[in-house]
């Protein structure tokens, strides 16, 4: 039946996906099984998108999904018992002065389903808060998100704050969204642009030195 | 007088018609005597100038000034200032809309935020009457200045004529009087606009420069218009897989109304040019047959039709669209204009280069962050490869030169110029 509710998910049949999570818990199944099987599910998801049969909206019914289960779920879940080993830390957020979250939120998602501990800090994120965050995680990955050309000077703002904050060697600086590309990765001092979720998630592993 | 030497010791009469015509030819797929260029200074006259985006905005003359003075220095074809004006969704209460100074710090840009501001079960009554429910629904809830049209009865009844007329006092409730009268000074706002938008062109022409070239109606791809200021990008991404129907019902709608509004406008005003921004449709959001479902049949219908009418589509294809380009192929040649952000760009000369006029080629960011020799080689190169033939119009790929360094758009300009005479 686990593998039923996978192929539910994956397939984007969100009402079998609520039918057999219901079934499932009324069967006695252990709830971690049915979360087990959603992450199965949403590595497959995750793999849809990066070959590019999966687009924004399957991530975002994906989602949907997810939280539609997990509600289902709650109920019967023993407190901690949802914890699992993650990858790596990863700060994320929008530059100051922009406030376009769409590329940020696919690439938290692709980073998420492949292990990483994300904390997204929203959008119009101001230089200190990206310092802030990286002093209290002491995540080793920071991946800024940008649309308009304004946030090329944010962009490199929020580095030199970094680094003012003596933290420019203790982390590696991703760089993407809108109208970013290489040229602005070298302006803002940032380590490397990637263009889409997928290139995050390979620099991301990359960094930590994970396949 | 022009100080370039391509142009020196022509009149302001010369150079108008040479330069509107230099844009005509491009955008019929000819060749024009050399490449035009098309600059969309925006907030960059505010760094030229010295002034904040603020004062920029809310000073009429102050940005019509830099306009004039950039446009005279560095001799486009065409030149942009701000795009729109915050007056009218001020007085509405405009919640879909922030503006430096106005939700904004005065140097910030404006920027648009998307709300869902039409609900998934709001479609049916979007699909029995879309008037309606625009008027008494979406409105009050996008314009806090609005929120008294919420209480009018049903539209329809205005068609009870005389009968209804006893209904007339209902208008005269505190919240809907407030919405009418806010309704006036967003209208009075708007037309104070208009006649500014009026006298910076009669002003850039008598100075040698014509309209650019996106000026007319703007209307936007019908899965645009129902995403971007209805459903919001997250609303209509789950429509696609949950309420197809009903969003392709929807579409049909907004794709009717807007011919019909551009059309129009088109007839009322002149002005033959109906700018379509594009912004879900390019590589990322959606799959090709998602594509090929809710978003080219209509939005290519909507272009053909306009092209039947004497009218030319000038199309913003926001963000990458390489792996859609040859979609582009099945629209009437030599009628439309692709207006590419970031896609690439010597690819787009391939395969759409018989199709349409391109414009765009240079990136922000070299203008922002490169050398003057980086941004020279590039101009080159766009000159000879993107400008080959003719349809070609030189332009930044954002709308937008925020933050270009002047001694770049020197370079940029004068390469053109250089390398771009045929």
């Amino acid at each position: 039946m686990s593998e039923q509710l996978i192929n539910a998910i994956a397939e984007m049949d969100e009402e079998g996906a609520l039918a057999l999570t219901r079934e499932l818990l009324a069967a006695g199944t252990a709830p971690t099984a049915i979360l087990d099987a959603c992450r199965s599910a949403m590595e497959v998801v995750g793999k849809r998108f990066e070959c590019g049969e999966y687009f924004i909206p399957e991530l975002i019914l994906a989602g949907e999904m997810l939280k539609g289960i997990s509600a289902e779920v709650k109920p019967y879940l023993a407190a901690g018992q949802a914890d699992v080993k993650k990858l790596g830390k990863v700060v994320i957020g929008t530059v100051k002065g922009d406030i376009h979250d769409i590329g940020k939120d696919i690439v938290v998602f692709m980073l998420d389903v492949n292990g990483f501990e994300v904390y997204d800090l929203g959008i119009d994120v101001p230089p200190q808060v990206f310092v802030n965050k990286i002093q209290e995680t002491r995540a080793p990955i920071v991946a800024l998100s940008g649309f308009l050309t304004l946030s090329f000077d944010s962009m490199k703002q929020t580095v030199e704050a970094i680094r003012a904050a003596g933290l420019r060697d203790k982390v590696k600086i991703m760089v993407g969204g809108g109208t970013v590309d290489e040229q602005v990765c070298r302006y803002a001092g940032a380590d490397a642009f990637g263009p889409d979720a997928m290139a995050a998630v390979i620099l991301a592993k990359g960094w930590i030195g994970v396949n | 007088m022009a100080t370039n030497p391509l142009d020196a010791g022509k009149s302001t009469e010369q150079l108008l018609a040479e330069r509107a015509k230099r844009l005509q030819d491009a955008m019929e797929l000819k060749q024009p005597d050399r490449i035009p260029i098309n600059m969309p200074a925006g907030y960059l006259l505010a760094e030229y100038g010295g002034v904040t985006h603020l004062e920029l905005q809310d000073n009429w003359e102050t940005q019509q000034t830099l306009l004039e003075k950039l446009a005279l220095e560095f001799e486009p074809d065409a030149i942009l200032g701000l795009y729109n004006s915050p007056r009218p969704s001020l007085a509405l209460g405009d919640r879909m809309t922030i503006w430096p100074g106005y939700g904004l710090p005065e140097s910030g840009s404006f920027q648009f935020v998307e709300h869902e501001f039409m609900k998934a079960e709001d479609y049916d009554a979007f699909l029995r009457d879309p008037s309606d429910w625009t008027i008494r629904t979406y409105l009050p809830r996008a314009f806090r200045e609005l929120e008294g049209l919420k209480y009018l009865p049903p539209l329809g009844m205005f068609a009870f004529g005389h009968y209804n007329l006893g209904n007339l006092p209902m208008l005269a409730a505190p919240p809907v009087a407030a919405s009418v009268q806010a309704l006036g000074k967003a209208i009075e706002a708007a037309v104070a606009d208009a006649a500014r938008t009026g006298e910076s062109v009669r002003r850039m022409m008598a100075l040698g420069f014509p309209p650019p070239p996106l000026a007319g109606s703007l209307i936007e791809a019908p899965f645009d218009f129902m995403s971007d200021t209805l459903r919001g990008m997250r609303g209509i991404m789950l429509d696609m897989l949950r309420r197809p129907e009903k969003l392709l019902a929807a579409e049909r709608i907004v794709l009717d109304f807007q011919l019909e509004f551009a059309l129009n406008f088109a007839k009322t005003t002149g002005l033959k040019v109906a700018f379509i921004p594009l912004h879900r449709g390019s590589d990322g959001f959606m799959s090709l047959p998602q594509f090929e479902k809710f978003y080219w049949p209509q939005l290519k219908e909507m272009m053909v039709t306009l092209v039947n009418n004497g009218i030319t589509p000038v199309v913003f294809y926001e963000g990458v669209w390489n792996q859609r380009l040859q979609y582009l192929t099945e629209l009437p040649r030599g009628k439309t204009v692709g207006w590419f952000q970031a896609s690439d760009i010597f690819k787009v000369k391939e395969v759409v280069g018989d199709t349409m006029c391109i414009m765009g080629g240079m990136k922000n960011s070299l203008l922002q962050s490169g050398t003057v020799e980086e941004v020279r080689a590039f101009t080159r190169k766009l000159c000879e490869v993107v400008g080959k033939g003719g349809g070609f119009i030189m332009c930044t790929g954002v709308g937008e030169m925020e933050g270009s360094k002047l001694e770049n758009v020197r370079a940029w300009v004068d390469a053109t110029r250089e390398f771009g005479v045929y």
